[in-house]
């Protein structure tokens, strides 16, 4: 049986609105460089775990769409796309949990939580 | 356009918009609104994409734990509560910050737009498996079977590894507050 690939008609040149891949990797792009972009500008700590978990939430968009357009199998999304973006929520929920963490220990230490004065490793 | 194109570009721009506020407000709380409110849009990304499951889980996760634990944080590394953390910042970073975004944007957009991705030719071992758990488990009830069946070894990684997690981050902020 001969591959079939997903092209450009699937995605710029496809149907419109909710049918396309191209929309949702395109949000999945605009979320990651917002994230980027929160990462190097913000001076707070938690400004920059804000950038990380929207990060993390483009990717998983990336996954869900790709399950669902990747697999061609009838109508039916695929899975494991959606297992992926799971573990992915579960890993930045304890990551959040161990960042804040670190940033409320250095916050006890400093009273300031500006990553453009935390730039010394011993005090 | 049909009522789910509209609401489709409707959620789109929800979470497009919120996404930007969280970037570019300068006070730390307001981000962290908008950021719930990225989280709830992209929940409803994933009900257009028939991924029921997921957008629960990222509302009851996302939305309902790591936003409140991010305001909680927030709320305890904050001078006064009149104007938590209002951050002027540097030009030159907003530059570095502009510049290193639109790059990353362009190269993705470029990358989809070259996009070349095989799909299944219905021979594969993942096809074999889903065909497996479809014909049991129709609709999003094959996702259980898939978690604890093919993925039940990462599954109990990632428990084991929230365990971890949660504990090396108790003991990360009692160590800090023991006086001797």
């Amino acid at each position: 049986m001969e591959q079939a690939y997903l092209t450009l008609a699937d995605t710029v040149a496809g149907p419109s609105g909710p049918d396309n891949l191209f929309n949702y990797l395109l949000l999945g792009a605009f979320l990651f460089a917002l994230g980027i972009f929160c990462m190097i500008t913000r001076r707070n700590a938690i400004g920059v775990l804000m950038g990380v978990e929207l990060i993390l939430n483009a990717a998983g968009v990336n996954f869900v769409a790709f399950s669902r357009f990747g697999n061609r199998m009838g109508d039916s999304p695929g899975f494991d796309g959606q297992i992926f973006t799971l573990f992915i929520v579960v890993l930045a929920a304890a990551e959040a949990a161990v960042a804040l963490a670190l940033v409320l220990a250095v916050f006890q230490n400093r009273h300031s939580i500006d990553v453009t004065q935390a730039d010394e490793l011993k005090w | 356009m049909s009522a789910e194109g509209i609401l489709f570009w409707v959620v789109f721009l929800f979470t497009a918009s919120s996404a930007a506020l969280v970037a570019t407000t300068r006070n730390i709380l307001h981000a962290a609104f908008a950021l719930g409110l990225t989280f709830l849009g992209v929940s409803g990304i994933y009900l257009f994409l028939h991924a029921d499951f997921v957008a629960a889980v990222q509302l009851i996760v996302y939305v309902g734990g790591i936003v409140v634990l991010i305001m909680f944080g927030i709320m305890f590394s904050s001078h006064s509560m009149e104007s938590p953390g209002e951050e002027p910042r540097s030009k030159f970073s907003l530059m570095a910050g502009g510049l290193a975004a639109l790059g990353i944007f362009a190269v993705l957009v470029l990358l989809i737009r070259a996009l070349q991705v095989p799909l299944s030719d219905q021979n594969s071992a993942f096809d074999a498996i889903y065909q497996r758990t479809v014909a049991v488990a129709p609709g999003q009830k094959g996702l259980g079977h898939y978690l604890l069946g093919e993925y039940l070894l990462p599954f109990e990684v990632v428990s084991i590894l929230i365990l971890g997690a949660l504990a090396g981050a108790i003991s990360l902020i009692r160590k800090e507050t023991t006086t001797e």
